[in-house]
């Protein structure tokens, strides 16, 4: 049987208009597609495909030109949905002269919390991602990094079902990339639905249960990751402790078999994986130069 | 500009008339509305769509009202203060501050009436600095927001647009009431210690009146030290009781004993007393107002006096030597309220057709008529004095020129408490010029603390309105057209009178297209329009434009009556239905201005481009 659906769009269209009413820019042609609960479903697609589009259609930020977009079953202009969503936009737009307990106080009084309720979760949510010893400081203050974190403390502050994540990685070193990424999949754990939308497909390989590949407002492909990606009639072996004579044997026995052979050598990490594991060995023997770290994979 | 301070309609008497007026404009204003945006999205999006549309916005509305929270409201407002003080609204602090440090470069407290410059100087100062800032901030907050983009973490939340307006209203409210409280405290004490001075009497400046009673001088006269550009003139009885002379609107008691300064300047020994700080400088008088008629030359009953030809129509004239008078006719004159008599104070306008004697004024009578029996007994003989409060007070006892003892409330006034009050002029062909509130018995003195927190009372009611209307106009315009909307509207309202004039036709000239053709053809205001298609079309129009500046006339808050600066700076007492009248006046006000930007924030789209 298949989860409830979270967020459903209906022929889904935007078309930007100038003052007088003539069409600037269609922005989104008919979208139709679901998010299921307990999935991370990523809009992929290049600077101005529309992805940040939906999503503010989504959230009620902009009006459909045509069509509906439904989150819990309702329409996405009805503000009582937003009790249950938690939206990180593109840039963290937060009131730059508060402090980190400020901002999230502020965002839990919107959500009527009592004050004991507010403490403890501001206290949880500082303490989440990391941001303890600058919680008395002005956002003016923060770096890109400090304020993208405070920014998902303030999208998590009414715990909520459905996450949307605009550029979640925006801005973010790689150790930083790691732990959003880390903390999307946690999040997904606990039974939280999540929409992220990002131009960076390595992020949304990642993390991504299924995607939506926008292009010029169009839906283009959409479906699970996995099968997505899955490259029909090519056969991947991987194994360990092989010699070159037995990786000879094997090529004879792929020729003998009409099959053709591609490549045989080792493989490469990703950039990511390397750097991680630089900066994770630097911090383990400081001040000593981490050699060879590609060869040990 | 005068406001006319007779007409104080009773709260209770004028609420529900008004309320059901509001409730009348605020129907068929809404149902405007609700006709325009039908029309508008009719040919958007057919009439059957346009009907759904239109009922589901009437729809979400009341949802939104009922589900308004506090502690939103509350969050937004802290909110709306944090980035007020973030803007630094404390510069305009510094900048009154500042202000009044040089303030005694300009403020003379040897003027005529240093109470009302002083008083009139801090109410001024204190309502434009605060009307600016009110202005500013309520105008740019949200604009800037939007712009920002800061207001998606907010709207995303379960927000409502009605939380937004109003929670921003709040929290500017709040900020710029604490600003008001400081800057009235401030002003307070800078009015008292620039007003604050005192005099000194030495023994050596009294000498004897002419006169002897009983083989004794008839007293002793003389002028106390001068300061703040003015003296007081003493007078001293043989039985020692002392009496200051007022000037410039207030008097001083001696720090002393009157019978040792008399005895002391009998004996010729030199001395020096002190008088305390200045008395009745800062008053809240409490005016009993009359109903005034008049009389004309020949002593016949007549609408209005004579007009001398002053464009301001404000005051009416009666002729002297003559039958002419003016007569008020007082209500509720009681043993009870006036134990001492009646306390008469008159400003009266002269109008000279002949130069006389300059330095001295012109001489007129009071009288007083009981309307029941119609005696009526002339109580002063006085000369006028102009631009100034002349206090003139009839005893319960009255002599009058027959040596007759009459009593004031069993002779004078009516069983049911009504006296008239006769004031005729003297000269020949010299003119009184009078309007209602000119004269007017004192009943008592409020406290002129209080009087003075209502004027500020009253600033706060202006800035309330202005940061309304700035806050509405920035759900839907930018900042700085933000910031001239409200301040168009504003100016709107200052001439409010002036609109409602020009709508109903009382104004010379016609409306505004007639008045554009006799600018073009430099015709004057009174004369006849050249019959013809121009004059038709001209006309036609104006009496279009004139609904439409009736209406807005009617919507238009009159600004400058929220001002109570003009009472306290007078010395007269704010009435307290006054206060009560205008305040209700401002949230009625307020109350479609909300709406209306709840209705413009929840309908725009907040990440439009």
């Amino acid at each position: 049987m298949q989860s409830e659906v979270i967020i459903e769009t209906r022929n889904l269209t935007k078309v930007y208009r100038d003052f007088w009413g003539r069409q600037k820019v269609r922005a989104l042609k008919a979208l139709d597609l679901e998010v299921r609960r307990g999935e991370i479903f990523g809009l992929l697609g290049p600077n101005g495909s529309g992805k940040t589009t939906t999503l503010k259609l989504i959230l009620g930020l902009l009006f459909p030109t045509a069509g509906q977009a439904l989150v819990f079953g309702r329409d996405a202009t009805d503000v009582s949905k937003n009790e249950r969503i938690g939206y990180l936009p593109e840039e963290s737009y937060l009131y730059r002269f508060l402090n980190a307990e400020e901002t999230l106080d502020f965002y839990g009084r919107l959500f009527n919390m009592p004050r004991a309720v507010r403490r403890q979760r501001v206290a949880d949510l500082i303490e989440m991602v990391g941001l303890e010893w600058a919680k008395r400081r002005q956002l003016r203050e923060y770096s890109k990094g400090m304020t993208r974190r405070i920014g998902l403390a303030q999208a998590l502050i009414n715990d909520p079902e459905l996450i949307l994540l605009d550029e979640p990685t925006t801005g973010l070193d790689p150790i930083g990339t790691r732990e959003m990424k880390d903390l999307i999949i946690k999040l997904r754990n606990q039974g939280k639905t999540i929409l992220m939308c990002s131009h960076l497909l390595a992020d949304v390989q990642d993390v991504c249960d299924r995607i939506a590949i926008l292009y010029q407002g169009e839906l283009k492909e959409m479906g699970r990751v996995d099968s997505l990606l899955k490259v029909r009639g090519v056969t991947e072996i991987r194994a360990t402790g092989l010699t070159p004579l037995v990786e000879e044997e094997i090529k004879q026995v792929i020729e003998r078999n009409n099959g053709h052979v591609l490549s045989i050598g080792n493989p490469t990490t990703t950039l990511e994986e390397l750097f991680l594991k630089i900066i994770r060995e630097s911090e383990e023997h400081p001040g000593r130069r981490v050699r060879g770290v590609a060869e040990q994979n | 500009m005068v406001v006319d301070i007779t007409d104080v309609t009773p709260f209770l008497e004028w609420l529900p008339v008004a309320l059901l007026q509001w409730l009348l404009v605020v129907l068929l204003a809404g149902a405007a509305v609700l006709l325009l945006s039908w029309v508008f999205a009719a040919f958007r999006y057919g009439p059957l769509a346009a009907i759904r549309l239109c009922v589901h916005v009437i729809r979400e509305a009341f949802v939104d009202l009922i589900h308004l929270s506090p502690r939103r409201i509350l969050a937004l407002a802290w909110l709306a203060v944090k980035e007020s003080i973030r803007r630094r609204v404390v510069v305009v602090f510094a900048v009154f501050i500042l202000v009044l440090l040089f303030a005694g470069w300009f403020l003379d407290p040897g003027s005529i009436d240093p109470a009302k410059l002083y008083l009139n100087f801090v109410l001024t100062a204190t309502a434009y600095l605060l009307v600016l800032l009110s202005l500013l901030l309520s105008s740019l907050s949200l604009p800037a927001d939007i712009k920002n983009r800061t207001l998606y973490t907010v709207v995303t939340k379960p927000v409502r647009a009605g939380e937004v307006v109003l929670g921003r209203i709040v929290g500017f409210s709040a900020i710029i009431s604490l600003l008001l409280v400081i800057m009235g405290v401030v002003s307070y004490f800078f009015v008292v210690r620039g007003l604050n001075h005192t005099h000194v009497l030495s023994t050596e400046n009294l000498r004897p009146l002419e006169g002897v009673v009983a083989g004794q001088p008839a007293g002793l006269f003389g002028r106390t030290s001068r300061v703040h550009r003015h003296r007081h003139k003493v007078f001293l009885d043989p039985a020692g009781r002392g009496r200051v002379e007022m000037e410039q609107g207030h008097w001083h008691e001696l720090l002393g004993d009157w019978a040792e300064v008399l005895k002391k300047a009998l004996a010729s020994e030199k001395a020096e007393y002190t008088f305390g700080p200045p008395q009745g400088l800062l008053l809240a008088r409490v005016p009993v107002y009359g109903k005034l008629e008049f009389h004309d030359r020949s002593g016949q009953p007549t609408e209005k006096g004579v007009s001398v030809g002053d464009e301001w129509t404000y005051r009416s004239y009666i002729e002297g030597g003559t039958l002419a008078a003016a007569i008020w006719t007082f209500q509720g004159i009681t043993p009870e309220r006036f134990p001492t008599g009646l306390p008469i104070e008159m400003t009266l306008g002269v109008f000279r057709t002949y130069k006389g004697e300059i330095e001295k004024g012109v001489p007129g009578s009071l009288a007083l008529r009981n309307p029941q029996t119609g005696k009526k007994v002339e109580v002063r003989i006085f000369e006028s004095k102009e631009f100034v409060i002349d206090v003139q007070h009839i005893p319960r006892t009255i002599t009058t020129a027959d040596g007759e003892k009459l009593d004031l409330f069993k002779d004078l006034v009516s069983d049911d408490g009504r006296v008239e009050v006769w004031l005729q002029c003297a000269a020949p062909a010299q003119y009184f010029g009078v309007a209602q509130p000119d004269l007017y018995l004192r009943a008592r003195d409020a406290s002129f603390i209080w009087n003075f927190i209502k004027g500020y009372f009253g600033i706060w009611l202006q800035t309330l309105l202005v940061i309304g209307l700035g806050v509405c106009f920035s759900t839907f315009l930018s900042g700085p057209v933000a910031m001239l909307a409200t301040l168009g509207t504003l100016l709107g309202g200052l001439f409010h009178d002036f609109m409602f004039r020009l709508a109903t036709g009382q104004t010379y000239g016609g409306g505004p297209f007639e008045s554009i053709i006799r600018i073009l053809t430099q015709q004057n205001m009174v004369s006849e329009m050249e019959p013809g298609l121009r004059t038709t079309v001209a006309q036609t129009l104006d009496q279009a434009a004139s609904v439409g500046l009736w209406l807005l006339a009617a919507i238009l808050p009159e600004f400058g009556r929220f001002s109570f600066a003009g009472f306290v700076a007078d010395g007269f007492n704010v009435p307290g239905d006054t206060v009560l009248t205008y305040t209700c006046r401002a949230f009625a006000f307020l109350i479609p201005v909300f709406f209306a930007g709840y209705l413009c924030l929840k309908n725009r789209e907040v990440a439009g481009q």
